[in-house]
């Protein structure tokens, strides 16, 4: 009987891998190792934290093989991104700096994710935060007390007011959002080269960027090196919290992401709610341009293109939409950025490589996803797993 | 515009053409058969990169496009077993594969270094004897994938159209359920659809790095694979009107160096964004004019999840 199982799977290979769903056929119990595919009602907590940590570590481990194959040195990794990113002093400094706008852009991705909107174009919303911001110190609007509220509001503005065209037409005609965000995103991309190359350039130096920002017009230090933009994300991030976790919007948020159409039989304004959550989505791309033209770059530049947009959306989908996890993630997201900078410095690693560890930890976490929804039984035999 | 300027403009348009067109036959397969893949624009750059880098090592241009083909199959292998065995959703799946490739390509790009190497392509070949008419002849001096684009198009139409191996394809991307009822193996047309699909849009962004650029830099494609994802939705998932589709962006691309050299004057930022302003323009107005609108794909973007079926 043995002999013949063992024929049985060398006859058909394939079967005898139990992750294949080929084998959730229930085709000739042979033998007693055959199993089925199934979904799982429910997993326990701590058996899901596992499953993620083990992914994370999947995930690690081939970033780590891929950046020994880079070049890095494989007893450098661990000093690298442990010791030098978050025990120095200076670099961690340097983590909380980059983390102010990671954490805007997941919570802004977030938000729209909630109501089943894929917004794509963060980056299109955060460039003309950062532009929105620029032309209030541009034109000097206002006092110079009021000068950094007013280019913050200008900013949120001009953030909510790229994702309008997108959500309108979603709403109204049925356009798919992906492509509109990301077409948009394009379009400010070349807006803002149009603007830095062009009539806003510097023209004390005519590099391609905008002249510096007077000191009252920059995000100011909390102190000790820390800027205020991360006190900033800090709160919108609370505020976010408060708004999903706890207020009434946040219920029919929950409601409309669950089932639209029963979310409408039910009395919830369905149309305002997804208005709402993707206007503030792009509110907060706005805002996360706002920090990084204030409060890290101190002009508009060209600063965008290192994939925050793409950044963002990861962030969220690994937070899973929560966001105070969005802002967790973010923080190492914001980890991965500096080490990948000094990587590059160091080591000669393209700065591309933070894309890639990035995806491949997606990817790991998305995939996990599966082992957490689905369960393998063994069917046949007298052994259930 | 002068007449000669107008015959530059057409005879240049097939060349920019053909990646929007190659890279829209490949999704539309995919897609055809349920899955919805975004990550395109990743794909194209791991065809342009595995291009250049087999055309830098052997010099033989026909062995780079169809070494860039293997190349991006093999890639979306990964996105594949994510959507299609693990089941993960389509959209992050895209996403992330995008992501992993720009990272990938830039990565091995810089490390072999293959960035800015200019290669030989491939030279213009005449449609005898069309190619010879006085004037006119120059529209029909294209490179010998230009021509091969017009049978791969007419193959793949057919192939829907015509084959029932076709129709079964389009029945598990428009009912999974039903076409396992009737024997169809769902798992594995939705496997052959990807790896199919993604060597098409290798093969565009080959076509970018071999053909048309003879160099590799960096992220290259530049938005084209988001472009034809666009395109295949104006397209209705139909191959002969994703042509068209592609026809009127090539013309449209193929304006901007024209008017510069004829010295019109325009605001270089706002011609780049026109590609994308118009693939937004049309997403509108083929909302608008709601025609076809069920001709999706009825199970676009859902994974078949057989333990749930009833």
């Amino acid at each position: 009987m043995a002999d013949a199982s063992l024929a049985a799977d060398m006859a058909h290979p394939s079967q005898a891998k139990p992750a294949a769903p080929a084998v959730a056929r229930t085709a000739q119990p042979l033998a007693g190792r055959r199993y089925a595919l199934e979904i799982r009602q429910h997993m326990a907590w701590r058996w899901q934290a596992l499953i993620l940590a083990a992914a994370l570590a999947v995930g690690f481990a081939i970033s780590a093989a891929i950046l020994v194959a880079a070049g890095v040195p494989a007893d450098e990794l661990a000093n690298e991104f442990v010791v030098q990113t978050f025990l120095d002093g200076q670099n961690f400094r340097a983590v909380l700096f980059q983390a102010a706008p990671m954490i805007l852009v997941g919570l802004a991705g977030s938000m729209a994710f909630r109501a089943r909107f894929w917004n794509l174009g963060l980056e299109g919303q955060m460039i003309w935060g950062a532009i929105g911001a620029t032309a209030v110190s541009m034109w000097q609007i206002g006092p110079e007390n009021l000068r950094l509220p007013l280019m913050f509001v200008a900013a949120v503005g001009c953030g909510l007011l790229w994702v309008l065209g997108p959500a309108w037409l979603k709403l109204k005609l049925g356009v798919n959002e992906i492509i509109s965000t990301l077409m948009l995103n394009y379009m400010a991309a070349n807006f803002l080269l149009h603007l830095v190359y062009g009539s806003w350039k510097d023209p004390k130096d005519n590099f391609p960027y905008s002249p510096q920002f007077r000191a009252f017009e920059r995000l100011p230090e909390l102190g000790a090196g820390v800027g205020s933009a991360i006190l900033l994300a800090g709160i919108v991030a609370l505020l976010a919290w408060w708004l999903v976790g706890v207020s009434r919007a946040g219920l029919y948020l929950r409601f409309v992401d669950a089932n639209p159409r029963v979310a409408h039989a039910n009395g919830v304004p369905v149309r305002r709610t997804i208005y709402g959550a993707v206007l503030l989505s792009g509110a907060m791309a706005g805002l996360a341009g706002f920090a990084v033209a204030a409060g890290q770059e101190g002009r508009l530049t060209q600063a965008f293109y290192q994939g925050y947009g793409f950044s963002g959306i990861l962030i969220a989908f690994l937070a899973r939409n929560n966001p105070l996890a969005a802002t967790v993630v973010a923080l190492l997201v914001a980890a991965l950025f500096v080490t990948g900078r000094s990587l590059q410095v160091f080591y000669q690693v393209p700065f591309s490589m933070v894309q890639l560890i990035q995806a491949i930890i997606v990817v790991c976490v998305a995939s996990s996803d599966f082992f957490i929804r689905h369960r393998l039984r063994r069917v046949g035999g007298e052994a259930v797993a | 515009m002068s007449g000669g300027v107008i015959l530059n403009w057409l005879a240049s348009t097939p060349d920019f053409a053909v990646p929007y067109a190659l890279a829209a036959l490949g999704l539309i397969i995919c897609e055809r058969a349920g899955v919805l893949s975004l990550g395109a624009e990743g794909l194209m750059l791991v065809g342009a990169l595995a291009g250049i880098g087999a055309q830098l090592a052997l010099g033989q241009p026909a062995v780079s496009l169809v070494l860039a083909m293997l190349a991006a199959s093999l890639v979306s292998v990964l996105f594949a077993v994510m959507v299609i065995w693990l089941r993960v959703n389509q959209v992050i799946a895209g996403l992330a594969l995008v992501f992993f490739c720009q990272g990938l390509t830039a990565l091995v790009g810089s490390m072999a270094d293959w960035t800015n190497h200019a290669t030989e392509g491939i030279g213009a070949m005449g449609l005898w004897p069309l190619s010879l008419l006085p004037g006119v002849g120059k529209l029909f001096m294209q490179n010998a994938m230009v021509w091969l684009t017009l049978p791969i198009f007419g193959a793949v139409a057919w192939f829907f159209t015509r084959t029932s191996t076709g129709l079964r394809l389009r029945a598990v991307g428009e009912n999974p359920q039903a076409a396992d009822a009737a024997g169809i193996r769902v798992t594995a047309w939705r496997f052959a659809a990807v790896l199919a699909g993604s060597a098409l849009v290798g093969l565009a962004g080959a076509y970018i790095s071999v053909v048309s650029t003879k160099l590799w830099i960096a992220g290259m494609t530049g938005g084209r694979g988001w472009i034809a994802v666009g395109l295949v939705i104006f397209a209705r998932w139909s191959p002969w009107k994703a042509l068209v589709g592609a026809l009127l962006f090539g013309c449209i691309e193929a304006l901007i160096p024209q008017l510069a050299a004829a010295g019109v004057q325009l605001p270089q930022y706002f011609v780049m964004m026109t590609p994308y302003a118009v693939t937004l323009g049309v997403m509108v107005w083929v909302a608008l004019s709601r025609r076809g609108a069920d001709e999706e794909p009825g199970a676009l973007g859902q994974p078949y999840v057989r333990e749930e079926r009833r």
